[in-house]
């Protein structure tokens, strides 16, 4: 702004009221870019913080929309049910276990292949451009795509497992095999987005500090743990962080692949909330499950801002 | 380096290249052995949706086989079509507004020092990762009362709920590493905020425009949720209406995979196509939050 203010000054030349003029333009710059974010503010907030007082408000009621006259305020009663409900705990359970697993298995093997891909290969482009396939396709295909792998008489994998002497689990219908499938489809769909994201973080890294620890005879294990780990530890943070928000949101895998079955061994808070919502018509109960998962995850996007700007300021 | 070492670099230059060449090439099995993994269930579902429902099943798979179109004339007949409108419809009418009204928005919140500029960045990222059953109770409600549910327009506003944060973020950031200096020589020739904007900051935009335009695309393209709780028959989309061949008649394998693979095409050619755009949007969003 203040370089702003020097040019104009000088091109409203000598004479001129500067100050004066200076700080009409900056009030009628402000005025102009207050109109332009205005509109989008109003409609955000139409369809983003509207819909939540909405929804803060029907999870204090026992709104039932299959039963006529359900809409009773009962203050916090939802919250206390809630608290005491085993599937719902279940539900939080299965949660973390998968987001856990997932999260892991996407840092490590994103990491693994960002390594190994950190060189100057030839066709390193072609190799990118395939690893995004299964990040951009649409989630209900990744989902149909395992549910047929992990299908018995359709499943190749069964067959490969049978031909060196394996008889494959009952995969969907186990508890541990059914929640160990929706990782490993949860898993495929988005090691891509860590291997990127790592994969440009190594490429700008500096090569000074890992030239001068070769050459004071560090082994390429102690390179990788003292220096190359330490700096990649941002990027890795942000990575883990942006794949544990979305985690949450898994629902199409379970929708086709388990149904959060057997049983409610793959449902997470996210599917039972649908559940209790959109199959059961508990929509006031579902809405207070809900308002948890929300405030769950706006916790979480605040450490984002929080270390993403502090990495901002470091920069 | 080498100035250290010159003496030393012709002698090993001989070993040091052979296990270079060595682990070049053990690098480059590794890759191409992870890239058909990576590959390989996303092309067994293009190489089922050309098979008859019959040889699905035959085990060992025919990697060579006479295909079929079969399946996709069994989906292009049925009701399919209109879901697949709907979702094309739907995805372009909510990139083409959230645009409309998330570009200017972004370019005011790059330009201006708002005090709440913090704030509305929370907001804006917040709204991005909030989980939709939280939006869709209070939309189907509110819906219900309006008369949108099962309708092409209705799908069109939830979908902003994701698409003008994406929008504002994304250009945002974009407009900050623009140079001031272009906006600021229109200034003194006498253009106007607007004019300049638009003559001058927005065709400099158009790779960061063209980036968030197909993450909105793709974005409300591969929405499942929203369409499953939203619509009922009219209104439903690709996504939806596939998984419809799961649940009602029986699994039909054929029209699942080639309907899949219709959804699924278009996608990963777009993809292909906007590659550059799309890896450097993906990391450059990340990092950037």
């Amino acid at each position: 702004m203040q370089h702003t203010r020097a040019e104009r000054a000088v091109a409203a030349g000598p004479g001129a009221h500067v100050g004066a003029r200076t700080l009409g333009w900056e009030r009628r710059q402000r005025r102009v870019y207050t109109g332009y974010v205005l509109p989008a503010l109003v409609l955000l907030f139409l369809v983003t913080i509207l819909p939540t007082l909405f929804l803060f408000g029907t999870s204090l009621t026992n709104l039932n929309p299959s039963r006529p006259n359900s809409l009773q305020f009962i203050g916090v009663q939802n919250y206390v049910v809630l608290l005491q409900d085993g599937r719902f705990w279940n539900s939080v359970w299965v949660q973390v276990r998968l987001s856990f697993w997932t999260v892991t298995l996407q840092i490590l093997i994103g990491l693994g292949l960002a390594m190994l891909l950190n060189s100057r290969l030839r066709f390193l482009e072609l190799v990118r451009s395939v690893f995004i396939i299964p990040m951009v396709l649409p989630p209900v295909i990744v989902a149909i795509i395992w549910k047929i792998l992990f299908t018995p008489d359709i499943s190749p994998i069964n067959w490969a497992l049978s031909l060196v002497g394996i008889s494959a689990p009952a995969w969907l219908v186990h508890p541990v095999w059914a929640l160990f499938a929706v990782i490993v489809a949860e898993t495929w769909e988005w090691f891509p987005f860590t291997m990127l994201l790592l994969l440009a973080a190594l490429q700008m890294m500096p090569d000074e500090p890992l030239e001068a620890a070769r050459i004071d005879g560090a082994s390429g294990l102690q390179v990788f743990r003292y220096i190359v780990l330490p700096l990649l530890k941002p990027a890795i943070v942000v990575a883990v962080l942006f794949r544990l928000i979305d985690s949450v949101k898994a629902f199409p895998h379970i929708f086709i692949m388990t149904g959060g079955g057997p049983g409610v061994a793959t449902e997470p808070t996210n599917f039972y909330a649908y559940l209790q919502g959109f199959t059961f018509s508990l929509i006031g109960f579902s809405s207070s499950i809900s308002m948890v998962i929300l405030i769950m995850t706006m916790g979480l996007s605040y450490l984002v801002i929080l270390i993403v700007g502090r990495q901002v300021e470091v920069e | 380096m080498s100035s250290l070492a010159v003496g030393r670099v012709s002698s090993e230059r001989g070993a040091s290249s052979k296990r270079t060449s060595a682990q070049r090439a053990a690098t480059y099995a590794a890759v191409v052995v992870l890239i058909l993994a990576t590959i390989f269930p996303f092309l067994w579902l293009l190489q089922m949706s050309l098979k008859t429902e019959v040889a699905m099943f035959e085990m060992p798979p025919k990697l060579v086989f006479v295909p079929s179109l079969r399946n996709y004339a069994d989906v292009l007949t049925g009701d399919f079509l209109r879901s697949f409108r709907n979702s094309t419809v739907a995805s372009v009418a909510t990139t083409i507004l959230s645009l409309l009204v998330g570009v200017p928005a972004a370019y005011g919140l790059a330009r201006a020092r708002f005090r709440s500029n913090g704030l509305i960045s929370y907001w804006v990222l917040g709204t991005r990762m909030a989980p939709p059953i939280a939006f869709a109770i209070p939309f189907f409600l509110a819906y219900r009362q309006m008369g949108l549910i099962d309708t092409v327009p209705g799908l069109i506003i939830i979908y902003l709920t994701f698409n003008l944060s994406l929008v504002i973020w994304m250009m945002r950031t974009f407009f900050e590493g623009l140079p001031r200096s272009l906006e600021e020589a229109a200034y003194i020739d006498g253009a106007g905020i607007t004019q300049t904007f638009l003559r001058v900051t927005l065709p400099l935009s158009a790779p960061g425009l063209a980036t968030t335009a197909i993450f909105c695309f793709l974005l409300s393209w591969n929405d499942f949720f929203y369409s499953l709780v939203l619509t009922r028959t009219q209104a439903m989309t690709a996504p939806v209406a596939v998984v419809n061949f799961m649940a009602y008649q029986g699994w039909e394998w054929g029209k699942i995979s080639a309907g899949g693979t219709l959804i699924m095409l278009p996608v990963v050619i777009f993809s292909f196509a906007v590659r550059k755009y799309l890896i450097h949007g993906l990391t450059a969003g990340a990092v950037k939050g």
